[in-house]
């Protein structure tokens, strides 16, 4: 049992430290190192007949690391904590506009594509920080391993094309990249952030975090607005 | 070696602050995480002089570069979801990617729109 979860960490860290050199020499959104390492664990671990329950030992060490990883993130923070407070208004108002309109159109769209009830006010929370998700979404009547799930995929997308999203639309400046990468892509999205660069890293981290804060005070309070 | 031992002692420091924070959120029912709060603990500990930068510095450049390892295994957590994406994947995906796709143009273009327009300002009274 023991050498299964040391076998299934060793793999989990080669195969991502091998999507991380991929990325230095083909960077392209289907080559970032989390999407390509999770599709390649998966098959892996279909292949070679091993459970999520027999992976969750591995699973368990691995993501410990996420508790002080964050709390690191006031380092990108604190170094650059001129250039976000100058930035203070912009960043505030963008970040609360911009995460009622990701609850808002998480909502809708759910509602436009016959969603039953359940996943509406589940995919309300996608955007946030896993634990916050997770809290927030029992709250208004939604399902916690669905926000999970939810949680996950909209990381990802926002962490491999997100850059490319904000490319498309001329949108360069580093600090308007990194605050978008936070709000709608929580930690996975900073993962990316802090690739592009440590401006971009440190606001991700600024808007992860006041993303986190906002939607488990407001959520529940506006949830029934647009129900 | 001693640069392994300062290294593993920062990690133990980031690993201390964060149990804190778990302590402090279990037994106060805080309705941050235990990580945000963390991060921003941390923060006020940089900014008020109480942690000094190189108590932390090195390992903290070192997990969050390497951030997305620790998201991996809960991404690898999908697997057992197959019967959810047969059913509504493909309309889970699309509300996903419509959804953040409108809140990340909103969120950046919006920040972008106002500090153009601020620069706008200075060099206006600048010039003044």
């Amino acid at each position: 049992m023991f050498s299964l979860t040391l076998s299934n960490i060793i793999i989990t860290i080669l195969i991502y430290f091998g999507a991380r050199l991929l990325y230095k020499h083909v960077s392209n959104p289907f080559t970032t190192p989390v999407l390509l390492a999770t599709i390649v664990i998966i098959i892996i671990l279909i292949i070679a007949d091993i459970n999520y329950e027999q992976y969750a030992p591995a699973k368990d060490w691995i993501t410990y690391f996420l508790g002080p990883g964050t709390v690191a993130l006031a380092v990108p923070m604190y170094k650059n904590r001129v250039v976000i407070k100058e930035n203070a208004v912009q960043v505030l108002g963008s970040l609360t506009v911009g995460s009622i309109a990701t609850i808002a159109s998480a909502v809708y769209i759910s509602k436009l594509l016959n969603l039953s009830e359940m996943i509406q006010a589940t995919s309300a929370v996608k955007a946030v920080t896993i634990p916050v998700a997770l809290e927030v979404v029992t709250l208004i009547g939604g399902d916690p391993s669905l926000a999970a799930v939810l949680v996950i995929t909209a990381g990802i997308f926002g962490a491999a094309f997100g850059p490319l999203c904000l490319t498309l639309c001329k949108i360069h400046d580093p600090i308007s990249r990194g605050l978008g990468m936070g709000t709608v892509s929580h930690g996975i999205g900073t993962s990316q952030a802090v690739v592009e660069g440590k401006l971009q890293g440190a606001v991700s981290s600024v808007a992860m975090g006041a993303a986190a804060i906002l939607t488990s005070i407001v959520l529940p309070l506006i949830y029934n607005i647009f129900n | 070696m001693r640069n392994a031992v300062i290294f593993l002692l920062q990690v133990l420091f980031l690993i201390a602050i964060f149990s804190a924070s778990n302590f402090i959120v279990k037994y106060t029912n805080l309705f941050i995480p235990g990580n945000v709060l963390g991060m921003i603990l941390l923060f006020v500990s940089l900014t008020l002089g109480i942690v000094k930068l190189n108590y932390i510095e090195k390992a903290a450049e070192y997990l969050i570069k390497h951030l997305a390892l620790f998201f991996i295994p809960y991404a690898v957590g999908i697997m057992t979801y197959g019967d959810l994406i047969k059913t509504s994947g493909w309309k889970l995906l699309v509300m996903i990617v419509g959804s953040t796709i409108i809140g990340l143009i909103i969120t950046s273009g919006m920040t972008q729109y106002l500090s153009s327009k601020e620069k706008q300002k200075h060099v206006q009274s600048d010039s003044q």
